[in-house]
């Protein structure tokens, strides 16, 4: 296994999540608080991969950290970890604002042609916040992957998720999370090779 | 964190081409905006419970303090103006002649607790009394102490008998 300096995943840390719901639950606020800086990190950079806006990322947070709150997104320990939980929350919350998006695209360009125009993802673009030039076209090889490739790749390249987390975060089997990884793997591969190719051309 | 048994091996170029984006990423958190929204709404949702004193206004904090202040009056005032065989030991009828009063003085009585209510005109007089004069009515005395007055108030009855004895300042 490649060496990695960085992990964009919180590690196991004291007190649990399980006691500091638990907390939460009872109207402390400092656990509230503590649960929200230990996960929104991992969770904003996954949603920010995983849609390209910033302003999306944060409003995906908010909700997804908002239904913990209030218990319109319900937590069971038994099932797994509370981040790993809200990786699904913040998957599901970014498909449902992509198929809602969709659904509009599609009526205004049936009915009105007039109707303005949708929120551009591109209006704060993630490339804008990444310096780094390689950083920046792996991230746009990233963002050209269908969505159900993004997720697996990201979740298991940049938050080093198992197969099986991946699985239970994006409801699928084990073998499906496979052949996206592969699949994701090799089209980002191919894309960046070919991005390069005029470069060694020259060279 | 990743399980060993369902990994595939690494490929070390393709871990390469994602360091630069992880450590960018590394960099980026939630704006500090959502933090804010998001303890105002727990904020909402668990309202925090007005302690009793949170609760009072103005007019009652005033009319409280009043109502404090005259107790507190009459709670330093009653004592020097009751009789003084009402307190301690000399009120079971002069059994004994020594106990402390609630301020932590000591008490005296030098008569009988019916002599003392009967008395129709007493008067307080202050004084002060040599310590060791009061020894032997129970006044701790020590070779440190014993030069010391003691400042006294002294109930005497009309006719210039002393009734009783209270020793404010015995230690």
């Amino acid at each position: 296994m490649g060496k990695r300096t960085h992990t964009m995943t919180a590690s196991a840390t004291f007190p649990a999540d399980t006691d500091l719901l638990r907390q939460m639950r009872s109207g402390a606020a400092d656990a509230f608080a503590a649960l929200y800086r230990r996960h929104q990190g991992p969770l904003y950079r996954f949603a920010l991969l995983r849609c390209g806006a910033a302003e999306i990322a944060a409003d995906v947070v908010q909700e997804a950290f908002m239904g913990l709150l209030t218990g319109r997104f319900q937590f069971d320990p038994l099932r797994g970890q509370l981040q790993h939980f809200l990786f699904g929350v913040v998957r599901n919350l970014i498909l449902k604002l992509e198929e809602g998006r969709r659904r509009y695209v599609a009526l205004a360009e049936d009915d009105d042609e007039d109707a303005p125009e949708l929120p551009d993802d591109q209006a704060c673009p993630l490339g804008r916040l990444l310096g780094n030039e390689t950083a920046e076209q792996v991230r746009r090889a990233l963002s050209l992957l269908a969505p159900h490739y993004r997720d697996a790749v990201i979740l298991y390249e940049l938050h080093e998720l198992s197969y099986a987390e991946i699985a239970d975060v994006c409801q699928i089997d084990i073998g499906t999370v496979r052949s996206r990884l592969s699949r994701g793997r090799a089209a980002m591969a191919r894309r960046l090779v070919a991005w390069h190719k005029p470069d060694m051309v020259q060279a | 964190m990743r399980k060993t048994d369902d990994m595939e091996p690494r490929d070390p170029l393709f871990d390469a081409m994602f360091d630069p984006l992880r450590s960018e990423m590394d960099t980026l958190d939630t704006p500090r905006g959502v933090e804010t929204e998001l303890m105002q709404a727990f904020a909402r949702q668990f309202p925090r419970k007005r302690r009793w004193y949170q609760a009072l206004s103005g007019t009652d904090w005033m009319l409280g303090g009043s109502v404090a202040a005259a107790a507190l009056a009459l709670a330093v005032a009653v004592p020097m103006l009751a009789p003084p065989a009402r307190t301690g030991a000399a009120a079971d009828g002069g059994k004994s002649l020594l106990a402390r009063d609630d301020d932590g003085g000591m008490f005296i009585a030098l008569d009988s607790l019916e002599r003392i209510e009967q008395e129709p005109a007493p008067r307080m007089v202050e004084t002060e009394v040599p310590r060791s004069s009061l020894a032997a009515l129970g006044v701790p005395l020590t070779p440190d102490n014993a030069g010391d007055a003691v400042k006294a108030e002294l109930l005497v009855a009309s006719d210039g008998q002393p009734l009783a004895l209270r020793l404010s300042a015995v230690n």
